[in-house]
């Protein structure tokens, strides 16, 4: 590995999607230093294919495409300078023992290594892929997610499909069909499972309504045909518990099946890190401040729950970023408990809120056998409660409590002579 | 009984049979007439499979049932036109692509022919990858035999080919006592015959080796000979080190006919021409039947059995070791060892598979019963994992024979043609050891016919040539081969974590790949939880950039699987 490149950063954002550039850019502007790692060639995340509009309602009170609204959020992260890698590749990620965390990333510089005290997870999310709703049926060319679809239509310039049928009303296949049709292609329809449309009711609207393609609800794919390329599906529709209604079956002819069949959080990193997930949202558990269950782990945008709109998403890169620059800085609210290792062996609990009033109590070991010392806690550097102890030794808990006002700045446990 | 026609008859009209017409075919039965239930046919060849006869054909036609054709390439052109090949090899699944590797070993042109787009399209790449101790074996029979004999050459073999091997072992559970008791002596005798390590443990250690087991079970029998490995992985990279060493491979060719002379075949038929080898090799799976049928040697009859397997995300590998599945008293006389769960070599876990006759060779369609019932057996068998987990299923189809025995010997009948044909589970874990068996017997078979000794190369290399695997080297490695060569440090594949470099290198690997599943099969992009969703679009542009191929050529796996319709 290349250790002149080890460097020690505030934040490292993982993703350089709406999210991971919301929140680079607004921990940039608190002051701390930031590494943003892209693992695609270039910045933008999902929005680079996006073309469409209907983005930035909320944040900027105007209809953008997606790739105009990642440019006002790359103009600001350009502006600012902050150093970013692309085409770069999280191969570990390991918390250190002193705090912080350190990274192994590939690419095509070869391996290299960077240490941050913060992290921020905003890997977006992906599509949950046809076999994961059980599709079944055989396995031809020409099922694709919506995503993918739109990958190469809006990217590539290339079309999967000339006559197609849509599974799941999701926003991507929503907005795909439109694209599809105005391309030239055949939408045979849109078939969503549930009883109500997944997607917003704008994107019905504009995408299916407006173009005559048929939203059934209460209905699936129930099989795939074609041995080289999809050359039929079987439709059919569902009971109250998803399940195919006999005799609903219908064959349609086409050349593909899209499907828009929802999104899952990308937290391979925060699971690899040991961050708990919420099995509701598949994301991380977090805090007011978008804080893990982990220190210093922050989870933002499509990874920590899938949004709606890209402003939100933006809104929570915006608050995570915010936060880790603070927490980076020491500026928060949980201060550390101090006390010399050579004198204890640990002291517990770790951390206290600063800003809460009352009692605390300091569980401890002494870390060698010790006769007559005196231990104290110390708050801002004032002995707030202090004890003498005939004997200490490491195999015998020892408990100390005082009261402490709001706002401390500090908090120590000391092993003085008695 | 043996090889008693009218007895026989009998016996099949006794249980119901009395439609089935039965004679003598040289020295096999075969069955006529026609029924409305393939399960019954297929009952049928079973009993005959009873009467001592050399093979059973079963032409017991099934009422309303036409085979659908055989896919093919469309290619037809004459690249092989009065090609004459030492050994032709037909089929590219493990076993004909072991054959071409362990006769690459002499000084003998041989070539392969794969109807497919590439090696290890069917039963090849359709299996769990578990290299059987043997224990599911009879005593003394053939497949026992080579089954543990295949299974002790995997170390070396994985290691020349450097294809990735574990011995994890394999745990046969059971959630009764009286089946302990009763299994013991059947699988200590089986063991003691064939050669296999391992035996009955305690629930106390059964519980310290796989912590996550399920409470059901109430003891195992563990093997610690049990392997797994990516059988498309090895398949390939047989197939690569035999062309390295000097063998041809010739894929999207398909043997139509063959002509015969004086108990020889003189000339072999193909979309791509006509051939004149001089030894043919049947390794042809599902159709292994057909292919001897060609050749007028037809003494035995594929019934194709297929089995389904469910893949789980590769974060729920870790919480088991071996292969395991929860077993009845059936097992102890079934053809098919029950399915289980095992973890792959990559980590993921396999759940399956199951296995049910059906008339179709080639029908890899996946059905949602199937599925769910495969989950609800074995999901609990490990605690943790969820039906959410599934990340993928597919099919595959075994060539079973009615005596559900390997056929490895040369033609009775024809001087020049070599059955490697019935090869089923557990034929992946044989597959070395069958490719032994064949080579000695091609070599016996060119001096008989020929009078010819075939000799040994002096320059045969056992070792594959390996493209870097980024995912297995060290820090230290992986920068030196970046700066060797940036493309291995752009990953394309995001949950694989396969680098642009690899996919390159598989592009243009001894047998190229020039699809998206032959790509898949050598590197694995697309493998991963995210079903290629992401790394789909710059695979084509990867394949197509590296054969020059345009981006509309490029395929899923081979003609007709275009992915693209045109540009915008």
């Amino acid at each position: 590995m290349d250790n002149k490149l080890i460097n020690e950063y505030d934040l490292v954002v993982l993703g350089g999607g709406p999210a991971g550039l919301a929140a680079a850019v607004a921990a940039k502007e608190n002051g701390a230093r930031v590494m943003l790692i892209e693992r695609e060639e270039n910045l933008g995340g999902i929005l680079k294919q996006c073309i469409h509009d209907g983005f930035g309602l909320v944040l900027f009170k105007e209809r953008l495409t997606g790739t105009q609204y990642a440019e006002r959020f790359l103009k600001k992260f350009y502006d600012l300078g902050i150093e970013h890698m692309t085409n770069a590749f999280l191969n570990s990620v390991q918390r250190l023992p002193e705090g912080g965390f350190e990274f192994v990333i590939q690419s095509a510089k070869g391996m290299v290594g960077l240490k941050s005290k913060t992290l921020v997870l905003a890997c977006g999310c992906r599509e949950r892929s046809a076999r994961q709703v059980f599709i079944h049926g055989e396995r031809p060319a020409g099922v694709f997610t919506a995503g993918t679809a739109q990958y190469l239509v809006n990217i590539m310039g290339q079309m999967p499909t000339k006559k197609c049928v849509i599974l799941g009303s999701g926003d991507i296949g929503l907005i795909m069909a439109r694209r599809l049709s105005l391309e030239g292609a055949q939408v045979e329809g849109v078939y969503e499972i549930q009883k109500s449309p997944a997607g917003l009711a704008r994107n019905v609207s504009q995408c299916l309504d407006d173009f005559d393609i048929p939203l059934h609800l209460n209905s699936t794919v129930s099989k795939v045909f074609g041995q080289k390329r999809l050359e039929g599906v079987e439709v059919c529709k569902v009971d109250e518990n998803y399940k195919p209604i006999k005799g609903s079956e219908r064959f349609i002819e086409c050349d593909a099946l899209i499907v828009s069949v929802g999104l899952l959080p990308e937290n391979e990193v925060a699971q690899s890190l040991g961050v708990e997930i919420d099995p509701a949202t598949k994301g991380p558990y977090v805090d007011q401040e978008l804080m893990t269950d982990i220190p210093g782990v922050f989870a933002c945008g499509n990874a920590l729950h899938v949004n709606d709109l890209v402003d939100y998403v933006s809104q929570s890169g915006h608050l995570a970023g915010q936060a880790a620059a603070r927490y980076a800085s020491g500026d928060e609210n949980r201060i550390k408990v101090e006390y010399n290792s050579e004198d204890f062996l640990y002291v517990v609990p770790q951390y206290f809120d600063k800003n809460k009033e009352g009692e605390i109590t300091l569980y401890w070991r002494s870390k060698a056998d010790h006769r007559g010392k005196k231990v104290a806690i110390e708050v801002d550097g004032r002995a707030e409660k202090s004890k003498k102890y005939m004997r200490l030794l490491p195999s015998e808990m020892q408990s100390l409590t005082c009261t402490v006002k709001a706002d401390v700045g500090q908090i120590s446990l000391k092993m003085l002579d008695g | 009984m043996s090889r008693d026609i009218k007895k026989l008859k009998k016996m099949l009209d006794k249980k119901g049979f009395d439609a089935v017409q039965c004679s003598q075919w040289r020295d096999s039965v075969r069955l006529e007439g026609r029924m409305d239930d393939w399960g019954q046919i297929v009952r049928a060849g079973r009993l005959a499979a009873k009467a001592g006869f050399k093979g059973v054909i079963n032409d017991i036609e099934l009422k309303g049932f036409t085979a659908p054709p055989i896919r093919q390439s469309s290619l037809n052109d004459a690249a092989l036109e009065n090609d004459r090949p030492d050994v032709l090899i037909i089929g590219g699944g493990v076993v004909g692509c072991a054959i071409a590797r362990e006769l690459s070993k002499y000084k003998l042109d041989i070539l392969l022919l794969e109807k497919e787009s590439d090696v290890a399209m069917h039963a090849s790449s359709r299996n769990d990858g578990m290299i059987h101790p043997g224990i599911a074996s009879k005593a003394g029979s053939l497949s026992g035999v080579l089954n543990v004999r295949g299974n002790h050459l995997y170390t070396e073999l994985c290691q020349q080919l450097g294809v990735p091997f574990e011995r994890y072992g394999n745990l046969i559970l059971f959630s009764s006592h009286l089946f302990g008791k009763v299994a013991k002596p059947i699988l200590s005798y089986r063991q003691k015959n064939l050669g296999i390590e391992g035996g009955k443990i305690s629930l106390k250690r059964l519980r310290e080796i796989e912590p996550n087991i399920t409470d059901e079970a109430v003891g195992a029998f563990e093997y610690p000979s049990s392997g797994v490995l990516s059988p498309y992985k090895l398949t390939v990279a047989l197939a690569d080190n035999a062309i390295e060493n000097g063998a041809r491979f010739s894929m999207g060719t398909i043997v139509k006919s063959m002509r015969t002379k004086a108990g020889a075949i003189t000339e072999v038929v193909t979309n791509r021409g006509t051939l004149r080898p001089r030894m043919v090799i049947n390794a042809a799976g599902v159709f292994s039947d057909l292919i001897a049928e060609m050749a007028n040697d037809r003494f035995f009859s594929i019934h194709p059995r297929k089995g389904e397997c469910a893949i789980l995300d590769k974060k729920k590998g870790p919480l088991l070791t071996r292969s395991m599945g929860l077993i009845g008293f059936s097992m102890l006389t079934s053809d098919t060892k029950g399915g289980g769960v095992m973890r792959t070599i990559d980590d993921n876990v396999l759940v399956g598979p199951d296995a049910y006759e059906q008339p179709l060779r080639e029908d890899f369609s996946t059905h949602a019963e199937n599925m769910d019932i495969i989950l609800e057996k074995h999901l609990p068998l490990i605690k943790g994992f969820e039906r959410a987990d599934v990340i993928t299923y597919f099919a595959g189809i075994r060539a079973s024979t009615y005596e559900e025995e390997f056929i490895i010997e040369k033609s009775e009948y024809v001087n020049n043609l070599i059955h490697a044909a019935g090869i089923q589970s557990p034929g992946l874990a044989a597959a070395p050891a069958i490719a032994e068996s064949i080579e000695e017997i091609t070599l016996k078979a060119f001096f008989t016919a020929y009078g010819q000794k075939i000799k040994k190369k002096n320059n045969f290399n056992p070792k594959r040539r390996l493209a870097p695997d980024m995912a297995k080297l060290s820090l230290e490695e992986k920068q030196k081969v970046i700066k060797a060569n940036p493309d291995y440090g752009i990953v394309v594949c995001r949950c694989e974590g396969i680098s642009k470099g690899e996919i390159i290198a598989a592009v243009n690997s001894p047998l190229p790949a020039r699809d998206v599943d032959a790509i898949k099969r050598r590197v694995r992009p697309g493998m991963g939880r995210c079903q290629g969703g992401f790394c789909t679009p710059l695979v084509m542009q990867i394949i197509s950039q590296e054969s020059g191929k345009k981006l509309e050529e490029i395929n899923k796996n081979g003609q007709g699987s275009e992915i693209l319709k045109g540009k915008l």
